[in-house]
């Protein structure tokens, strides 16, 4: 049985470790609404782009499918761009992503994969597990991610994918759902394949001026298109994690004041016990000097 | 008064939503005026300064290239960044201009990369297209 002193410094030391986590859930709480709100502020520049890019697929036609980042890669290898976060208490975040490349792994063995990674947690457990990791994004970190850097590791993957070095590109990133419902998601990078969708689906009417012509247009929208969705990729992870670290961060809070009161009904039981038994002693002593 | 509406839209922000009478985009084949009743088009943007009118006064937004759309009354710009002359750093545009010119000067000289010259020239561009709509105000 644990002694009063030790139960009073286990006392001490989980409410300690219950401020830190309220602490760090207040700071997630802060953080996740950031990203949501740059989140939110990205929406209308990525729904313009892709309205963009299925109205001029449309005017396109089949010319589409046949353009260079429509079609699939010269190369053998696969490259993967791997969204995890840079600092661990966030939950079952990473792992769960980790579990998904694990299973894209199992259903395609004989792949070659170079991965991009971002967050630190991503780029030491694939190098622990000695996979490829063709490039490790931490110029800007994630948290600092913009716009423009985003655009940069776009252009990264579709230079790669040029250069003939890839056959296919994926992103791996956590899509947000709500706020209690993260899921691991991967989508097909390159070769584009939604836009071809659009084009059975939309079709514009009447003439459209195009300025200089639609193709012209088009090959210099599509990088755009594809800057967004590794932008928007990137945010929702973020606020993925944030999320999830904000739920876990305050489920420790409430374990923490749940253990404390548990010990301090231990603790108290114990020092009633301790008084009671000096007392009797007490009286047990004053009765045999009777 | 017949109207457009002209919508500037970048990743961070709208940065513009007004009611306008005529707006001059920096299209990539020269400047492009629309005034209401356009017909619908799709065009290509260069760095330059975009030009509208409200309510007969005279503004200028400067945007990084992009694209224009226009669908009914509706003018959509959609670009990296447009910036308003206030919100216009002056001195870190300067600050490009002379760095630019370095560049530039150095690839010049010496068997300079072209691809870097070409890029100086871009950024020089962008920073006098900035100072020139910094002082339209």
């Amino acid at each position: 049985m644990a002694s009063i002193r030790d139960l009073r410094n286990r006392i001490k030391s989980v409410g300690n470790i219950r401020q830190i986590t309220r602490a760090m859930e207040m700071v997630a709480t802060t953080k996740l609404r950031r990203f949501q709100e740059k989140a939110v502020a990205s929406r209308p520049y990525s729904q313009e782009i892709t309205g963009l890019v299925s109205r001029l697929a449309a005017l396109l036609g089949d010319d589409v499918s046949e353009r260079p980042l429509f079609a699939e890669g010269a190369g053998q290898k696969v490259a993967i761009l791997f969204v995890t976060s840079d600092r661990g208490l966030c939950g079952a975040y990473n792992s769960n992503l980790f579990r998904k490349a694990e299973l894209w792994l199992a259903a395609n063995p004989k792949v070659d994969v170079d991965w991009y990674v971002y967050g630190r947690k991503g780029y030491s457990y694939m190098t622990r597990r000695g996979r490829h990791v063709e490039r490790f994004l931490v110029e800007p970190s994630l948290e600092q991610t913009d716009y423009r850097s985003a655009a940069r590791t776009s252009k990264a993957l579709v230079d790669g994918f040029l250069a003939g070095k890839y056959s296919r590109v994926l992103v791996m990133y956590t899509a947000f759902e709500t706020m209690v419902r993260y899921v691991p998601t991967e989508f097909q990078f390159l070769p584009i394949q939604e836009v071809k969708a659009a084009t059975d689906t939309q079709k514009t009417s009447g003439d459209v001026i195009l300025e200089p012509d639609a193709a012209v247009i088009f090959d210099s929208l599509v990088p755009r298109y594809l800057e967004t969705r590794i932008y928007n990729a990137l945010l929702e992870s973020l606020t993925s994690e944030y999320a999830s670290r904000r739920v876990s961060m305050k489920n420790a809070t409430d374990a923490a004041k749940t253990m404390g009161n548990g010990l301090k009904k231990v603790y108290n039981r114990k020092r009633q016990e301790n008084i009671t038994k000096e007392l009797l002693d007490i009286v047990g002593g004053v009765e045999a000097l009777k | 008064m017949a109207t457009l509406t002209l919508r500037v839209i970048t990743p961070d922000k709208i940065a513009l939503d007004a009611s306008v009478a005529s707006v001059v985009i920096p299209g990539a084949d020269g400047q492009i005026g629309i005034l209401p009743r356009h017909a619908p088009m799709i065009s290509a943007l260069n760095a330059g300064l975009l030009r509208y009118t409200v309510d007969g006064r005279k503004s200028v937004l400067f945007v990084t290239g992009g694209f224009a759309e226009v669908r009914g009354e509706t003018v959509r710009v959609v670009t990296e960044a447009g910036e308003k002359p206030e919100e216009i750093d002056e001195a870190r545009a300067k600050e490009a201009e002379k760095r630019a010119r370095a560049r530039i000067a150095a690839g010049k000289t010496a068997e300079g990369d072209p691809v870097d010259l070409l890029r100086a020239e871009a950024a020089l561009r962008r920073a006098l297209l900035r100072l020139s709509a910094r002082e339209s105000r």
